[in-house]
């Protein structure tokens, strides 16, 4: 049970009607934002456009909200995007790594472990991620707006994390369904 | 512009011109509380007098009517629960007059001599009370609005027109036979409220009257847009602020945010304007 109440499609305030689907469904994170519709409304879009592919392809940007997800250890975050890293073609045994909290290193190709060290930088301490950790993107042909781009997917990670886990959000009954689905199979 | 005017944001230009082509109501509609010391079976908010009260502060009440002035509302509207549980009532009210002209929806039924003499003075200002009277058949009114409540009104009205006050008279339900309807008129006409002061306004399927299926269901296409403030935030209509079974409405809710008051006007116009061409689906029902 989260600790605030979802709004349900009946109910959503005019400016957020939108983002609920036509069948009234909406995730547990735009149903808890829909409270306070004024904020929902640029939030929304902020968030949905800070983890959408763009300058960053989409299994990069899954890779780091996995992992910054574990490391903050958020599970509503986490189980939503081991279901969405899936979609975004990430193994199940990828998504196990990053989700867990210890991680598990040397699975990746270098590109992916320069990824899951910056995380790993990002959430240790609030300070700067140490330069060999930049470089070590930099010599992965990661440029300067891109490292931009991954900060900020890592800090929204970050601010979702924090936001989830204090709401007591709980994942969506389709993600609960994906993840029990491959649990039955495995 | 002079020295001393104080320039607009765009936002708040563009809610001047929404207000002042009609896009959005001109009167600023603000609830004072919730709690009321009847039990009326259709009220939208289940007002009562052990609901939680909800009060607005009344200093806010004044910035928002501050704030009203320099967005170009021309009126302000303060309606409850029963807005005359609030201590201080008759002089907010003048406060508020003395910014914009102010309608006040009130059940009539507290008005001691005491109290009397304390709003007298409205007299002399820009307020009319809105008084609430269903039926000229006692016990058809007090079904709906509680037990007394008919004798209670009928004596309150002729001293609040000795005053001088402005009243008008709301019947709530639109269902009355023609005859129902003239004993009702030729009754606020005896009590000395004139023909065009008699609104007749339909129940809203919201609230009390939701599970009864009483009145009219009402969306954002058939509410005109008037801001409403509540101590749950701004709304879209004073019909929006409504309680079922102890929860607060959010659907017609538009900001949590009241003030200033451009915010929730900004969004409320950003609502306005994204709503699709579409058949006039209006009633044009209004509180006031």
């Amino acid at each position: 049970m989260s600790n605030v109440e979802l709004i349900e499609s009946q109910q959503a305030p005019l400016l957020v009607q939108g983002y609920y689907g036509p069948d009234g469904s909406a995730s547990p994170i735009t149903r808890a934002l829909a409270q306070v519709p004024e904020l929902a409304e640029v939030a929304l879009p902020f968030i949905g456009r800070a983890l959408a592919p763009g300058v960053l392809d989409e299994r990069t940007v899954e890779i780091i909200v996995l992992r910054v997800s574990a490391l903050n250890a958020c599970p509503y975050c986490v189980a939503t995007h081991t279901v969405l890293a899936w979609d975004a073609g990430l193994s199940e045994a990828e998504t196990g790594a990053l989700g867990s909290p210890a991680g598990e290193r040397g699975r990746f190709e270098p590109r992916e472990e320069a990824l899951v060290a910056f995380c790993e930088a990002f959430c240790a301490a609030p300070s700067p991620v140490p330069r060999k950790l930049l470089d070590a993107l930099r010599d992965q042909g990661f440029a300067d707006h891109e490292l931009v781009d991954l900060a900020l997917v890592a800090g929204v990670t970050l601010m979702l994390n924090r936001f989830c886990t204090a709401l007591g959000l709980e994942p969506s009954e389709a993600t609960r369904e994906r993840l029990e689905a491959v649990e039955a199979a495995a | 512009m002079s020295a001393t005017a104080e320039a607009l944001s765009p936002a708040a230009e563009a809610v001047r011109g929404a207000i002042a082509d009609g896009r959005i109501g001109d009167r600023l509609w603000l609830y004072s509380n919730y709690h009321c010391n009847l039990t009326c079976a259709y009220c939208l908010t289940e007002s009562a007098p052990r609901s939680p009260r909800r009060l607005l502060d009344p200093e806010e009440m004044i910035a928002a009517a501050d704030e009203a002035v320099k967005l170009g509302f021309g009126r302000l509207g303060v309606t409850g629960g029963e807005p005359f549980l609030i201590k201080e009532l008759p002089e907010l009210i003048a406060e508020l007059s003395r910014r914009l002209p102010v309608i006040l929806n009130t059940n009539a039924t507290l008005f001691t001599d005491k109290l009397l003499a304390r709003v007298a003075p409205l007299a002399e200002l820009p307020v009319t009370f809105q008084i609430s009277l269903d039926s000229a058949d006692p016990e058809a009114n007090d079904e709906l609005r509680g037990p007394r409540n008919f004798a209670k009104v009928v004596d309150a009205i002729p001293k609040l027109v000795e005053l001088g006050i402005d009243l008008r008279v709301a019947t709530t339900g639109d269902d009355r036979s023609p005859e129902e309807m003239e004993r009702l008129c030729a009754l606020h006409l005896e009590l000395g409220v004139p023909e065009d002061h008699h609104l007749v306004r339909p129940i809203v399927n919201r609230g009390r009257a939701l599970p009864g299926q009483m009145g009219i269901h009402m969306t954002s296409r058939e509410l005109q847009p008037e801001l409403t403030l509540s101590a749950e935030g701004a709304f879209w209509s004073p019909f929006a602020p409504t309680v079922f079974e102890g929860r607060s409405d959010t659907d017609l809710l538009v900001s949590r945010q009241r003030l200033p008051l451009e915010v929730p006007a900004a969004a409320m116009l950003s609502i306005v304007d994204s709503d699709p061409e579409g058949p006039d689906l209006s009633l044009g029902i209004r509180c006031g």
